[in-house]
């Protein structure tokens, strides 16, 4: 049964680079994707936090988006 | 009315999304997986190199999907000039560029058992061909120019200039005489695919949509903080 499942009558190799490549790929991508979002959300923070009192009291009143990531920012350090 | 579609909202939404893909997206792969690799039948003229079919025929269909929705967005973008859509067709453009380079290396791959050889200059193979590389002068464009703005309207005239090739892609194994059989699913008319080949390749295709999300997502959500990076020199 697994024999037949890994050599699929002679296009085992066929069949599963196929499979292999594209979860590979699919893979890889999905990685980078989510180290460069990763990377911007810290370099984000990081430059909230650099701010002074006043101007990161503004730009935390002003922007949702600035807490959120802010706040999941210090979750993670 | 249009409050919902401000950016603090929309990324709390890309946040509440991502998680409920996440949290579904192994279970239907391992699903789609196991009715791709084992339970559907071989076919009776190619045998069990017929399932390589539901990895490129899937890939095949989003990377047209996504070029065709780049190019339908840079046409509203030329006309109502909304800022979103911009950011859209950036996130799209690198997943529409890999699911057609998927395309064309498993349909390589196919090509082997079948036809005999890995590659061939085909109507169908040399218009996918063609489509990769205006995927690659879109994300060349917007990587290469700095300013944003010319940047914009250059790659959405690639976008445009490049819907032309969609249906060139669809009907050149009709035009032509081709070695890539024949659209066996079709929308309006009877299709030619048994369900038990269908529901695999329903599944696999609606496993990998849900993985283009994923990283739609999170690009989406990239560029809006790269906006709001921008945006915050204004304090300094």
């Amino acid at each position: 049964m697994i024999n037949e499942i890994i050599l699929m009558n002679g296009y085992g190799i066929f069949v599963w680079s196929s499979f292999l490549i594209t979860f590979f790929v699919c893979g890889v991508f999905y990685y980078k994707t989510r180290k460069t979002l990763k990377k911007y959300e810290k370099e984000f923070a990081k430059e909230i936090e650099e701010l002074s009192i006043k101007q990161k009291k503004t730009v935390l009143e002003n922007s949702k988006i600035a807490s959120k990531v802010l706040s999941s920012y210090n979750k993670t350090i | 009315m249009f409050n919902f579609l401000n950016n603090s909202n929309i990324f709390v939404w890309i946040e509440r999304v991502t998680n409920f893909i996440n949290s579904i997206f192994f279970v239907l792969l391992l699903v789609a997986l196991s009715f791709a690799l084992i339970l559907s039948p071989p076919d009776y003229l190619q045998g069990d190199s017929v399932r390589i079919m539901y990895v490129h025929v899937p890939a095949a269909w989003i990377g047209l999907a996504s070029f065709s929705c780049i190019a339908l967005f840079s046409i509203f973008n030329f006309i109502f000039k909304i800022k979103y859509l911009t950011l859209i067709t950036k996130s799209i453009a690198p997943i529409g560029l890999m699911f057609t380079c998927i395309a064309l290396v498993t349909g390589s791959i196919w090509g082997q058992p079948t036809w005999g050889t890995f590659w061939v200059w085909d109507a169908r193979i040399t218009s996918m061909s063609i489509l990769a590389l205006f995927y690659v002068m879109f994300i060349a464009v917007q990587k290469l120019i700095s300013e944003e703005d010319r940047a914009n309207k250059i790659s959405s005239l690639v976008a445009v200039f490049g819907l032309i090739n969609i249906p060139i892609i669809k009907y050149s194994v009709e035009w032509w005489s081709t070695l890539h059989q024949p659209a066996s699913i079709k929308i309006s008319g009877s299709s030619t695919i048994h369900s038990s080949m269908l529901t695999p390749l329903l599944l696999m295709f609606f496993v990998l949509i849900l993985y283009c999300a994923l990283i739609f997502l999170m690009k989406y959500k990239t560029e809006i903080i790269r906006i709001k990076k921008k945006n915050l020199k204004r304090y300094d």
